[in-house]
């Protein structure tokens, strides 16, 4: 059985339907990218399985846990709130707005949820640190507040915090929307680096190149619906539904 | 000089009166607020209205009507009626009116604080208690605390209202001296009272906002 599996997933806020039945299976190691117009549905279904939003219905199971299945009566059941809560901590999400803490420094913003929610000590955590913002190359700014960085420091300020957690998951949300083009690069190569060494990924990106190098399995999503999925060279070029070539043409 | 004297030690005796009302009025109405601004806030709908317009009311009259009603006022009123001794009536009058107003200044910190932050903590496992501890409140506090120095001081002043109950504060002491002596030397000698006080909450507040500047945004 794959790592992650989410079946017939629908989500609708207040009548408006964005989720209609949505699949989507992952294996460990495997790096998926999700492409398609604003407003599809991306983000949402990236939050529903980051747990920032409940789903109206479907199945939602993570290496054999089981976070919500459709009950008897056709609605979402979710697991205890100590199922929930295990299964949040194993994924680490990275959001377009960075969503870093700005009272606290670099190294504050890394240790703090280790500390807190795993109760780890700080002389344990800070090696993990320092390995972390060394690796994305910021260790030299770990006394800097967050108002003090470019987004893509800041972005891979919030990329190391995230894996301080050891998440066995990341949900990436278009981490470099937010940034201006000469910034993309440094992060986006942050996550290539996470690619190689095997990390669980879900990409949601409008960056159709690094999604073409990174991705195992690219998702076409259009109106709630997956349109088209399969590996990177497929879909990318040679797309078989028309609204993926019409969106694949509209992105060059 | 020697009129002087004679009377600072009789208005320090005021003195006494207007900080202790200050005391107990800020340290009443900074919780009362607090639990205000989160009734506004919160999902009961009904509360959130009743909370909404007891701040408009309060904040929409004089807070001299409220001191006058809840003292001359509140004993004629049937059934409910209860006549309060001159202390508590101010600080009733007093928390009350201050309540609404924090309830205001804690609901736009809160408010100020994006969406972004508790999805941020939300995905670090955090639980609601720890998001509020660690990550809400103490951006709150930096974004309340040049509103919350302003009520403050306007508090300080405001207590000055209880001269027309028989509470012998600053300004209660100083209309008695000088309508007894026609020397208008007690009204700088309650200025100066004033004065000393704002500059020590002054001087607090801009301690408090400098701990708190370390980081912007
Ligand atoms: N919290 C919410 N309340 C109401 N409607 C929402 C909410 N979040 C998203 N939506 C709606 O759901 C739809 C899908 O939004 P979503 O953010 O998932 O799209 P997306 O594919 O991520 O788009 P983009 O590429 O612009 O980020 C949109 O129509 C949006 O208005
Ligand atoms: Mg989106």
């Amino acid at each position: 059985m794959s790592f992650i599996s989410m079946q017939h997933i629908e989500k609708s806020f207040k009548g408006n339907v964005v989720l209609k039945d949505v699949s989507l299976e992952v294996n460990k190691g495997e790096v998926i990218s999700i492409i398609g117009p604003s407003g599809s549905g991306k983000s949402t279904f990236l939050r529903c399985l980051g747990q920032l939003e409940t789903i109206d219905k479907g199945t939602i199971m993570v290496d054999g846990l089981c976070l919500v299945k459709t009950g008897a009566d056709g609605k979402a059941v979710y697991a205890d709130k100590k199922t929930q809560r295990a299964l949040q901590i194993r994924m680490g999400m990275v959001f377009q707005q960075f969503n870093l803490f700005p009272h606290m420094t670099v190294l504050e913003n890394i240790l703090i949820a280790p500390k807190m929610v795993k109760g780890m000590k700080e002389a344990d955590i800070l090696p993990i640190a320092e390995r972390l913002l060394k690796k994305v190359g910021l260790w030299d700014k770990r006394d800097e507040y967050p108002s003090r960085l470019s987004g893509g420091q800041k972005q891979r300020v919030a990329i190391a915090r995230a894996l301080a957690m050891n998440p066995d998951i990341m949900l990436f949300d278009e981490p470099t929307s937010a940034l201006d083009p000469e910034l993309t690069g440094e992060v986006l190569r942050t996550i290539q680096q996470l690619a190689e060494e095997n990390m669980t990924m879900i990409i949601v990106t409008h960056e159709m190149a690094f999604a073409k190098q990174v991705a195992d399995k690219v998702l076409f999503m259009a109106d709630g619906l997956i349109q088209e999925e399969g590996r990177p060279e497929e879909v990318f070029d040679h797309p078989q539904s028309p609204r993926t070539q019409a969106f694949l043409q509209s992105m060059l | 000089m020697e009129y002087l004297a004679q009377i600072v030690p009789v208005m320090a005796e005021g003195l006494k009166v207007t900080v202790s009302l200050f005391c107990v009025v800020l340290v009443l109405s900074i919780p009362g607020g607090m639990i205000l601004a989160m009734i506004r806030m919160s999902k009961l709908r009904v509360l959130a209205r009743i909370v909404a317009i007891y701040v408009y009311i309060m904040r929409g009259t004089p807070l001299m009507l409220q001191l006058l009603f809840i003292y001359y006022g509140l004993p004629f009123i049937p059934y409910i009626g209860i006549q309060f001794d001159d202390a508590t009536a101010a600080i009733v009058a007093f928390v009350m009116n201050y309540a609404a107003y924090l309830c205001e200044v804690f609901r736009g910190g809160i408010q100020s604080i994006p969406k972004g932050q508790y999805e941020g903590a939300k995905v670090l496992g955090f639980t609601y208690f720890q998001t509020m501890r660690k990550i809400i409140i103490p951006q709150v506090i930096k974004c309340v605390l040049p509103p919350l120095a302003n009520e403050t001081i306007n508090l300080l002043k405001d207590t000055s209202l209880v001269y027309v109950l028989a509470m012998n504060d600053i300004l209660r002491i100083m209309r008695g001296i000088v309508q007894r002596d026609f020397d208008t030397s007690a009204f700088f000698v309650a200025g100066v009272f004033y004065l000393l006080m704002t500059f020590v909450l002054t001087r607090v507040f801009s301690y408090l906002e400098k701990r708190y500047a370390v980081y912007d945004e």
